[in-house]
């Protein structure tokens, strides 16, 4: 039988288990070796797709570029960034890594990522209005490997099989609130029109560009008040609720895919780069977009975002074959006919040229083309802690469509969260 | 007290008592055997714990160097909704998880120490899903199958009731996860089972004589005897449910959601230090998690020694 001693023994072991939980936040890193031909370390998030074109693309690197070796690995995009932070406590961030310009300022602010100005990329193929969005404080941390617009999408196949039809260019709230009633209404349950569009922060950053409003202000606090926030998630109030918004719990089951790619919804505001993302998903054969409703016809508050940046890491041993990788990534027009338009529309001129657009990738560059007299200036690189508030963002607005939030609790509390992170960050 | 040794094979018995008296070359042996555990333990373990309990003092985003606070993370916990959120969520788990769960374990033990042949065969199939629980696969196997349209969800439709997956449903996550730790009952089952074969025999034959029937055994043999193993069992499944993890991560896709019906206490923790950079903010939440499961632990052994009977004692 047990006795009292080994018993206590083995609670303690129990405890201690609970306690090293509190170890959590000293882990190790690695870096490249610098021996002859030098290896460095390239990370990047995306699904298998993606995966398969960058292989062939370090292959192809590697064979022009002899003396260097690249170490490839990816994760998806939640824990990359999980990932990445672990890495930089450690000091072990690998040398090169695709980058997302909401982290942009956090990792650049915090001493993480080379200053691309110290090291030789070309540069003189890019559209100068694009690259500011990779440069804080005057320097630049990002190249941009692609742009991508925001756009509504939608699935013409499902449109003709329930008998609604297709947007017609550039609308109004109204009219594409109208729009989703009338899928709602005609899916009869096994369509629904699109996820909760107030959830989207891009959305609605674009819709405050309709206004005239910025998000951020320069010097990182917020640039609208919570009036606006409370008159944006009300926008959808009358749809919460209707098929014309996917219920909260039919898209929770299906993450990490989206509605839109599990086939639940026959339309989803986002980036115009995902086209590929989605037809693998939701096994669509051609899907469309159309610009985003404004109510100001001449004010579509859309923009080209670079859809990923390449930077370096500050304590890369190799400053020399990181840069070459990353002018590569971006200038060489062999990648872009690689990539097509999987990371979006290729940002040099160089490698667009040298990419052959076919089907739904030139759906993609027509997109682009044709809201070419749309666009403005894009915005500044979002303030640290951003990937908080966007996660926030949406989760405030999936507890609006559970009814466990009322619009007022959600604009309060994603503004206590905001404030918090400001005030963290400062 | 008399013992009946029908000591099994691979379960938890007493160790062999200490022989008296060691030289000093069998001590050093000792520490030297035990240098790579000790190691491990004081590189692996003390220390990040010595460094989190300092970081929980301060502001760390990860990247630069923390800053000193004093005690703001701690106080500043108490107003963050989200947090008093995970802690009403993992006091849930465990207040409901973990009794029904030591039941389950017992009461399959209780059959299966009835069970004269083909007993190994059923302890083994009963341990499995302890072994494989913890693992990621079957928090995704969990998660289809209480999906929409998953088996769960078609089976209770068979019977006429209708409430989807229960991934996606708030008030449904909850006993998903219950039943997903229920389910686990095969450690605490095959301690069970051990405590019960070094219960003496002549006990159960005094009572029969004295006409006993199998209720009055149970309360007045089988759970006294047993109760080292209970509160044993009770402590371990306590503390383990405090500090579940990877099914919740998995199953909530990382979030915590739907609603934060699944935002357990540790994956807000990993959620504030490695989504939202603020690591001194998440050591504070691991120390008062330390903290609570030691007081917890504390309050049950005051509590055991009214309800806990050991063998070596007079009373």
């Amino acid at each position: 039988m047990i006795s009292r001693r080994n018993f206590l023994t083995a609670v303690a072991a129990g405890t201690v288990s609970a306690a090293a939980l509190a170890a959590c936040g000293a882990p190790a890193g690695q870096t490249g070796s610098a021996e002859n031909p030098v290896t460095i370390t390239y990370t990047w998030w995306g699904n298998d797709d993606r995966a398969e074109r960058t292989r062939k693309a370090i292959a192809l690197f590697e064979k022009k570029n002899p003396d260097v070796k690249v170490n490839g690995n990816f994760t998806d995009f939640a824990g990359y960034w999980q990932k990445r932070a672990t890495e930089a406590a450690g000091g072990g961030l690998p040398d090169v890594m695709q980058w997302d310009l909401s982290y942009l300022r956090d990792y650049a602010q915090r001493n993480q990522l080379l200053d691309l100005g110290t090291v030789k990329i070309n540069t003189d193929a890019f559209d100068k209005t694009l690259l500011p969005s990779g440069q804080i404080r005057g320097k630049t941390y990002g190249i941009p490997t692609s742009t991508n617009a925001f756009a509504v999408y939608y699935d013409p196949a499902k449109l003709k099989e329930i008998g609604v039809a297709e947007p017609a260019g550039t609308w109004t709230y109204a009219e594409y609130k109208d729009w989703l009633t009338k899928i709602g209404q005609a899916g009869g349950g096994k369509y629904f029109g699109a996820s909760d569009f107030t959830g989207i922060w891009w959305q609605f950053n674009i819709w405050l560009r309709q206004k005239g409003i910025d998000a951020f202000t320069g010097d990182g606090k917020l640039g609208f008040s919570k009036d606006d926030l409370r008159t944006w998630l009300n926008l959808n109030s009358d749809l919460r609720g209707t098929n014309a918004v996917v219920p909260a719990d039919r898209s929770a089951q299906v993450k990490p895919k989206s509605p839109f790619g599990s086939n639940l919804t026959v339309s989803e505001n986002t980036w115009d780069n995902f086209m590929a993302g989605y037809l693998k998903d939701s096994g669509a054969k051609e899907l469309k977009l159309v610009p985003v409703p404004s109510d100001d016809p001449d004010n579509l508050g859309l923009f080209l975002k670079p859809s990923m940046l390449m930077v370096a890491s500050a304590k890369t041993r190799n400053k020399d074959a990181a840069a070459r990788f990353i002018d590569f990534m971006v200038n060489d027009p062999e990648v872009g006919n690689i990539f097509k338009t999987s990371r979006g529309v290729p940002a040099s001129k160089t490698q667009r040229d040298g990419t052959t657009f076919e089907g739904t990738d030139k759906a993609v560059v027509d997109y682009e083309t044709s809201i070419g007299k749309y666009l403005r200036d894009a915005p500044e690189p979002p303030i640290v802690g951003f990937g908080t508030l966007e996660a926030a963002f949406l989760r405030f607005n999936e507890d609006l469509n559970y009814g466990k939030l009322t619009v007022d609790g959600a604009v309060d509390q994603w503004f206590k969260e905001a404030e918090d992170v400001i005030k963290q960050n400062a | 007290m008399t013992q009946t040794l029908t000591r099994h094979r691979g379960t938890a018995a007493a160790p062999p008592a200490r022989a008296p008296r060691r030289r000093g070359a069998d001590t050093r042996a000792g520490y030297t055997f035990l240098l790579p555990w000790l190691l491990g333990f004081i590189l692996l373990t003390v220390g990040p714990m010595l460094s989190s309990l300092y970081l929980s003092f301060t502001n760390y985003n990860l990247f630069e160097a923390p800053k000193w606070i004093g005690l703001d993370n701690y106080t500043s916990l108490f107003q963050d909704e989200r947090f008093l959120q995970s802690v009403g969520v993992t006091l849930g788990y465990v207040v409901f998880g973990t009794p029904l769960k030591l039941a389950a374990a017992l009461a399959v033990a209780l059959l299966l120490n009835n069970a004269t042949r083909g007993q190994g065969f059923y302890r083994s199939a009963f341990y499995a899903p302890s072994l494989i629980g913890a693992s990621v696969s079957i928090a995704i196997v969990w998660k289809a199958m209480f999906g929409d349209q998953g088996p769960v969800d078609q089976g209770l439709s068979f019977f006429g009731i209708n409430l989807g997956g229960w991934v996606g449903n708030p008030s449904m996550t909850m006993p998903m996860m219950i039943l997903l730790t229920v389910w686990q009952f095969g450690a605490p089952m095959v301690i069970f089972l051990a405590g019960l074969k070094q219960i003496p025999q002549e006990l159960y034959e005094a009572a029969s004589v004295d006409g006993a029937g199998r209720f009055r055994k149970f309360v007045n043999i089988t759970f006294p005897m047993l109760s080292p193993v209970v509160f044993f069992n009770l402590l371990l499944e306590t503390i383990h449910a405090f500090q579940i993890f990877a099914s919740a991560y998995i199953i909530s896709n990382g979030e915590g959601g739907p609603a934060g019906s699944t935002l357990f206490y540790t994956l807000y923790l990993y959620l504030r230090g490695f989504s939202d950079f603020r690591m001194g903010y998440a050591s504070a939440m691991a120390w008062l998690l330390v903290i609570v499961v030691g007081v917890i632990t504390l309050i049950f052994f005051r509590t055991s020694k009214s309800w806990v009977h050991y063998s070596g004692d007079s009373k």
